[in-house]
């Protein structure tokens, strides 16, 4: 659709053509919807402010929609503007996800380290699963994706469940940054308790216990305030190791409030020197922290997605998607684009799947399975392929349906339903409504506006920005 | 070199792939080098068993990729619809008259509906569809515990074609003149709402479903053990009776479907609008008509691969899953040949088992080894083994 503009503003220049705000108008409702969106959890009801107005479930919320549409827009550069079909973008979001959980875990990358690098490993496996884009194209690429979402879950599943735990799930340390104020150290000896507080959720204790000489030791009784040994849930704990398998450092981060204890004990005939350095760091491990990361992540990345098809990589995108043979004969590349595009979404992807990872603290591959793939692809649809809000509007639109909509349908199909049909058991109503609703919203779509509600938007701003007229 | 290369691309191209051959099987070669040769025996031959019946699924895809291009992601999920319901009439001993009266009401409405509601109107078309109605019924119903056989295969077909005629009317007819990508995605929709359907309708507890028993004792049939070849094979290789029951069907379905395909008149009229839809609607031809007849039948046939499947390993939602490891059938032997599904369904089912024996514990059979194969037919040979390949015009 072209730009519409006001009465009045007529384009004059190449610049004013091609900007994506023509009008200060524009540009200032943009800002003010981002800071409307930065001040969300400042307004809920556990955050620094106190203000209460927002139920704190809707933090979370939102921040679980853009991370989802970090990932469909990834979709959207490789479905809606290149023209690609992908059933496997689900894997590439748990490659991103067990990469940078295992990157945290096992060889103590930091989540801002984990968060580039694991988006980059994505996007060089995207590009693996790109290569049959040389030869097929069209609905035989969809295959070769949907080999791609059973093969990388069963090689996280199987050969490297050392590494992913396999089915089990995996916990991921929170966020931090720092540590940066040490205040004290220790000598431990054997047997010796030491003390560490927890207060702030924001700014947290790193306890990190140093030991040099190790022979055989074991860690225990991690107490948390009521007294009960911990499992290691409460606390995150991480654990680097020599080459000969001994552990030399423990940090741990207490996120919850209270007062720990932990004790280190040498085995019979073992013996340790042991340091404990106390320091302070700024953490992540709340929803409202993990909030200003995703949200303003996921605005600039949105902001790039659309900004890639002003540039000429996105043009070629778009010939590719609207005619290959003429791209190529107009002298595009078109595998070099299609497997840019297919790195992009991949990287896309990449990203979306970390900041699960971080945001849940806890990873399982029944979050990646086809469901999820079909899901991502709906969304797209449902919200506009090929436009850059596209991924926005259909996220939050089937992430209404499944908040709002069916909680409230599922009762009411749980009492007449096997009132109606005596062979119904209302026990499988409850998972089995979320496919119907989904399927039915996307036949819906596919049927009566294939182009989706982001196409409807923009004709709704062109009839807005001309009113009262028509044209 | 460049120069040489581009000379002896052919040759080079097909020297490579015998070396990716040879190094595969001397893989295979040596893994297998440990098993003893009765292991291998009966491995091959329930591959084979396998193979028909995703052959018999192949077939339906292929079918309807034939007819209009649209490739059916649900096609697993009509097969749950169709065991599912054979299940019902099979196990239950009383079938409700009301349940049974609905669904051939629904059934001959879509079937007589097909081109338009007002041919409902017309003519003597109520009293077929109220003759139809009451003909369904009683096979559905009449006869008690003894005629199950009757009322299953009776419910299965009515059910299996409302399904197949409901997702053309509703689902894909609606989109003629839309690109074909959104009626692949419509099909994954469908899939999600047969899910849950499904779901809701039968649960997602593995259901019992005892149709290769043995007459006599009434119980499953003992496997048959091949004695005879014992010295040879050093072992005894066992092959379940329940698969080789249901590879003869799978087998008899596919013939049937070929004659049917062949030589009746609607055959040719699906064989010409496969050819091409213009022109067949061009010398008169309903093309709508014969659409909604192909997604019926190939409903059908889906349902006949669900039961066969549902009866040989057992009914559960899962069953969707073989779909999906039909679909690498369908790529190596072809989206447009029927052959092609059969020879396909065979080599994944061969493929599938012998990737369960070389490790059973990590699922390398069914969820890895069927879409290595299907990467490599996607590199190798996109068109499949007797596929038509595609020319392109701008």
């Amino acid at each position: 659709m072209a730009n519409i503009h006001p009465a009045g503003v007529f384009d004059t220049t190449y610049e004013q053509d091609m900007s994506v705000d023509r009008t200060a108008r524009d540009k200032l409702w943009k800002n003010l919807a981002f800071v409307a969106l930065l001040l969300v959890p400042l307004a809920s009801v556990s955050g620094p402010l106190e203000l209460g107005w927002i139920s704190d479930q809707y933090v979370g919320l939102i921040a679980r929609i853009s991370i989802f549409v970090i990932a469909v827009q990834g979709l959207n550069i490789l479905v809606g503007y290149t023209g690609q079909i992908s059933l496997g973008h689900a894997a590439f979001m748990a490659i991103g996800a067990y990469g940078s959980a295992i990157m945290a875990r096992e060889l103590g990358f930091s989540f801002w380290t984990a968060l580039p690098a694991s988006a980059l490993l994505t996007g060089a496996i995207g590009l693996l699963f790109g290569l049959p884009s040389l030869r097929v194209k069209g609905f035989y690429l969809a295959m070769a994706t949907l080999a791609a979402q059973f093969i990388i879950p069963w090689v996280l599943r199987y050969p490297l469940e050392d590494l992913t735990g396999g089915p089990r799930p995996l916990s991921v340390p929170a966020p931090i940054i720092g540590p940066f104020v040490a205040y004290a150290d220790d000598e431990l000896t054997d047997g010796e308790p030491f003390a560490f507080q927890a207060g702030d959720p924001y700014f947290v204790d790193v306890i990190s216990l140093e030991l040099t000489d190790a022979t055989a030791y074991t860690v225990v009784e991690l107490v948390n305030p009521a007294g009960d040994v911990l499992p290691y849930g409460d606390v995150s704990m991480t654990v680097s190791r020599d080459s000969a398998g001994n552990i030399t450092r423990l940090t741990y981060i207490a996120s919850k409030a209270g007062e720990y204890q932990a004790v280190v004990r040498a085995e019979a005939g073992g013996s340790f020197k042991a340091v404990v350095r106390r320091s302070k760091a700024l953490s992540f491990a709340t929803d409202i922290a993990m909030y200003y990361i995703i949200v303003p992540l996921a605005v600039l990345l949105m902001f790039l997605a659309r900004n890639i098809i002003r540039t000429r990589t996105g043009r070629a995108f778009v010939s590719v998607r609207d005619n290959d043979l003429a791209a190529e004969l107009l002298g595009i590349n078109v595998f070099g684009y299609k497997l840019r595009a297919f790195f992009l979404s991949a990287v896309y992807a990449g990203i979306a799947g970390c900041l699960l990872a971080f945001e849940r603290n806890s990873l399982s591959l029944y979050a990646f399975e086809l469901d999820i793939s079909i899901e991502m692809l709906a969304m797209l649809i449902i919200g506009g392929a090929g436009f850059p809000l596209g991924a926005m509007f259909g996220v939050t639109f089937i992430r209404i349906l499944q908040e709002a909509f069916i909680p409230f349908l599922r009762p009411w199909l749980a009492d007449f339903l096997p009132q109606l049909f005596p062979f119904v058991d209302a026990v499988n109503i409850t998972s089995a409504i979320n496919p119907i609703v989904f399927g039915g919203a996307l036949i819906i779509f596919l049927a009566l506006e294939p182009r989706g509600i982001a196409h409807r938007w923009e004709v709704l701003k062109a009839a807005w920005k001309l009113r009262p007229y028509a044209y | 070199m460049t120069e040489f290369i581009n000379r002896n691309r052919r040759h080079l191209t097909w020297a490579l792939y015998a070396l990716v051959a040879v190094l595969i099987l001397l893989f295979v070669g040596d893994q297998l080098a440990g098993k003893r040769a009765a292991r291998v025996v009966q491995t091959l031959i329930s591959g084979v068993l396998v193979g028909g019946v995703y052959g018999l699924v192949a077939l339906g895809i292929v079918v309807i990729n034939k007819a209009s291009g649209v490739f059916n992601f649900a096609h697993g999920w009509m097969m749950v619809v169709g065991g599912m319901i054979f299940w019902s009439f099979f196990t239950v001993s009383e079938i409700s008259v009301p349940g049974a009266l609905l669904l051939s009401t629904a059934t001959m409405l879509m079937i007589m509906s097909t081109v338009s509601w007002r041919t409902l109107r017309e003519g003597r078309n109520p009293l077929i569809t109220v003759g139809g109605i009451v003909l369904l019924t009683a096979l559905m119903t009449v006869g008690g515990i003894e005629f199950q056989w009757l009322h299953a295969l009776a419910g299965t077909f009515a059910g299996a074609i409302l399904t197949g005629l409901a997702v053309e009317r509703f689902a894909i007819r609606p989109l003629i003149g839309q690109p074909l990508f959104t009626a692949v995605l419509m099909t994954l929709a469908v899939a999600e709402v047969l899910h849950g359907v499904t779901q809701i309708a039968w649960g997602t507890v593995e259901l019992n479903l005892p149709i290769f028993v043995d007459p006599h004792t009434n119980s499953r049939f003992r496997p048959i053990r091949l004695d005879a070849f014992r010295d040879l094979l050093d072992g005894v290789a066992i092959v379940r009776v329940e698969l080789i029951i249901a590879f003869v069907l799978a087998i008899i379905a596919f013939a049937g479907f070929i004659v049917f395909f062949r030589y009746t008149s609607v055959g040719l009229a699906m064989r010409a609008t496969s050819e091409d839809q213009q022109l067949a609607q061009s010398v008169g031809l309903r093309v709508r008509v014969i659409l909604a007849i192909t997604w019926a039948v190939a409903a059908f046939l889906a349902s006949i691969a669900g039961v066969l499947q549902g009866g040989a390993v057992g009914l559960s939602l899962n069953i969707s899953y073989v779909a999906l490891r039909v679909f690498p059938a369908v790529l190596l032997g072809g989206l447009e040949s029927i052959a092609g599904a059969l020879i396909g369904g065979i080599i994944i089912g061969i493929v599938e088992q012998f990737g369960t024996l070389l490790n059973s514990s990590e699922q390398v059979g069914t969820n890895l080894a069927p879409y290595l194969v299907l990467m490599l037919v996607l590199i190798i040979r996109p068109d499949g083994l007797f596929g038509e390949k595609r020319i392109e015009r701008i």
